[in-house]
């Protein structure tokens, strides 16, 4: 290799990675992953919430400050030991994760999905398995990607705003992800509200003296408290907002190139976290002894804690060639998978290996929660070209359900319907015939705007 | 790494990423580089940070033990020790009783509630087990073992935690509606049992361990523990 080629490629490299967000596809496949699995918990959870991180949970809220205080983990639920508060940020984490996986505001969405998490969490660190670490450490690290370029009702707006006219211009590839970048002379109201909220909310969280809200201790990392680097997003935010208002065009320039960077780093530590997770998944297995003579699954299928289906388990675990082969190609797959990153075709092998053998523990061994994260935490190795492509699967499937929904609603769907209605209303009477006549006269109204 | 998308604009039309820096003033390209060398430095060294937490104890790892963990922990923390480097091969089975003290003053002991039995009743063909069934106890108990010696001596500052946890649980799941009266005291006690080795392995089963914990008296605070049905 030349010092010529050399120097191409490293500023060829300096300029994608200062010029453009890398991987708009694969982050926002994980921004829909993750928060929808965070939600569905959530869901699932509703009626167990009291007893998981409810005040008076057996993990009791004095317990809980007694372990924060002491190891500085991050909860907003620290801050008042009443009922209603918990209920209410257990309601937010909900609405942020949703509002996250649908891409609206996504910027903002990512850091109150954070927040959300990381205060469910840390209120009862043990009732936490390994998926919840993952969603933990990747939630902080989706703050600082911009995972809303595509599928996300952000990418819908920013679309619909450059195909609307003159005033907008347009969507450059940073301009979709971002929550207040405005252009032209349309003002933003809910971007300005939402933000104008999240300083008030910050400032008084700051400021309370039961937030316990630091500037430089007990932050994400030494030196940098919560304090700070919430109040650094929230500027910055409003900083790229101002300077994509009114900015000339090179301070502009030089912004677009500081959250690309941002953006291109995150993306790195994601991926960067993947393989660590299977690099050290198979470093520590290859070191047990029963990984080594294959009987290791044999295991984990009787344990009463991991096998919801016992009799599926036992059956698997009757044969020691499939438990061989099954613990081998577990820890095979396992320690060789940061390496298949260097050859595009076998990495791509391997995670579809990898999914697949993910949706099997989510079954076999009852950890659905946890194999869901994983899926979607190996998708993003999936190659553009799959996911574009499925995406615009998903995309025309789901817009077929809606028309015919929509068709549905408007009685469009004739034949049997009418035949059916008109049954009906012979035999209950008018009344209700005129009533069913009145809401299918309402109801196209009500699915164009919905 | 690369990722996919970065080669395929490569491999495809050879059109070339729009090249931030140039065409910009020089303070603005100095400002893009001194940018560009932040992050790549501060990604480095949080990469660092979390291999050589990740990592086995090693050379470099142990000489820094302080301050990886300083970075690491809480919000960085990580176990990827799935299963390994053995699986656990034992089914433990935490049971607890109780001391009540009926209305008529006569004080008597319950029988044994396995605790674990009622988890497992409850993850039996279920598709998606709740993390209060699945994890709660069992981590608990992990917990509590962590955070004591074999006779139950406490080894540190999270021991009455691992204590108080273990004792508000048992009272969760402590059916009163069948023992009228005051819950004064709770026990717990552990019976594991080795999963029996594959047919195929000629290893032993062994009878199952005991372990009894004493006694502990019930704070009035731990009556307002949430029940479990």
């Amino acid at each position: 290799m030349s010092v010529s080629s050399v120097r191409t490629a490293w500023s060829d490299a300096y300029a994608r990675v200062t010029g453009s967000s890398l991987g708009p596809y694969q982050t926002a496949l994980i921004r829909i992953g993750f928060s929808f699995t965070w939600l569905f918990f959530l869901a699932r959870e509703w009626v167990n919430s009291q007893e998981l991180y409810g005040p008076d949970a057996p993990w009791s809220w004095d317990l809980a400050r007694r372990l924060t205080d002491d190891n500085g983990a991050f909860t907003v639920l620290m801050w008042s030991d009443s009922g209603w508060w918990f209920r209410l940020v257990y309601l937010l984490a909900m609405v942020s994760a949703l509002l996250l996986m649908l891409g609206w505001r996504t910027r903002t969405m990512s850091v109150l999905y954070m927040i959300g998490l990381l205060s469910l969490q840390n209120r009862s660190v043990f009732v936490g398995d390994g998926g919840d670490n993952v969603l933990h450490l990747m939630a902080i690290y989706m703050v600082f990607t911009r995972c809303g370029q595509v599928w996300s009702l952000d990418a819908r707006r920013a679309r619909r705003r450059a195909a609307a006219g003159p005033g907008g211009t347009a969507p450059d590839e940073s301009a979709p992800g971002t929550a207040l970048t405005e252009e032209g002379k349309d003002r933003d109201v809910p971007g300005i509200v939402l933000w104008t909220v999240c300083g008030l909310a910050l400032a008084f969280a700051t400021t309370a003296a039961d937030a316990r809200l630091s500037w430089t201790a007990h932050g994400p990392v030494p030196g940098i408290g919560w304090a700070a680097l919430l109040w650094a997003l929230w500027s910055g935010h409003g900083l790229w907002w101002a300077v994509r208002r009114y900015g000339g065009t090179e301070p502009r320039a030089v912004m677009a190139a500081f959250g690309h960077l941002i953006h291109n780093a995150a993306l790195l530590a994601i991926l960067a976290e993947v393989c660590l997770i299977y690099g050290a998944a198979g470093w520590y297995k290859v070191q047990g002894s029963l990984w080594q003579d294959g009987s290791a699954l044999y295991y984990p299928l009787h344990l009463d804690y991991f096998s919801p289906w016992p009799s599926l388990s036992h059956a698997l675990a009757a044969s020691g060639v499939v438990v061989l082969l099954l613990s081998y190609g577990t820890v095979a797959v396992q320690a060789a998978f940061p390496f298949t990153l260097i050859n595009r075709r076998v990495k791509n092998v391997l995670v579809v290996a990898m999914i697949a053998e993910h949706l099997g523990i989510a079954v076999l061994l009852g950890l659905p929660f946890f194999s869901l994260v994983m899926v979607f935490a190996d998708a993003v190795f999936l190659p553009t070209a799959f996911l574009v492509c499925a995406g615009g699967a998903v995309g025309r499937t789901a817009a077929r359900g809606w028309s015919a929904l929509v068709r549905f609603n408007r009685r469009e769907i004739p034949a049997q319907w009418n035949r059916r209605a008109g049954v009906r209303a012979s035999e209950t009477g008018e009344t209700e015939a005129a009533h069913g006549k009145a809401e299918a006269e309402a109801d196209p109204a009500r699915s164009t705007t919905g | 790494m690369d990722t996919d998308d970065g080669r395929e604009r490569k491999d495809g039309a050879g059109e070339r990423a729009p090249a931030a820096p140039a065409g910009l003033s020089r303070p603005a390209r100095c400002a893009i580089a001194l940018g560009a060398l932040t992050v790549a430095v501060v990604t480095v060294v949080h990469l660092g940070m979390m291999f050589l937490h990740v990592a086995p104890p090693n050379t470099v790892s142990k000489q820094h033990s302080s301050t990886i963990a300083d970075y690491v922990l809480p919000e960085f923390e990580q176990n990827w020790k799935f299963f390994a480097p053995n699986p656990l091969q034992q089914n433990i089975h935490v049971q607890a009783r109780a001391q009540v003290r009926a209305p008529d003053g006569e004080v008597r002991v319950t029988p044994w509630t396995d605790l674990s039995a009622q988890d497992g009743a409850a993850i039996l063909h279920n598709p998606l087990p709740s993390h209060a069934r699945q994890n709660q106890l069992r981590r608990a108990w992990d917990f509590y073992l962590a955070w004591h010696d074999d006779q139950g001596r406490p080894l540190g500052k999270r021991s009455p935690l691992a204590e108080e946890y273990l004792r508000r649980i048992a009272v969760s799941r402590i059916d009163l509606d069948r023992e009228p009266g005051d819950l004064e005291r709770v026990q717990l006690r552990s019976l594991t049992s080795n999963v029996a080795p594959p047919p195929w392995s000629k290893g032993q089963t062994g009878d199952p361990v005991r372990r009894e914990l004493a006694w502990w008296r019930v704070e009035s605070d731990d009556l307002k523990v949430v029940r479990v049905r």
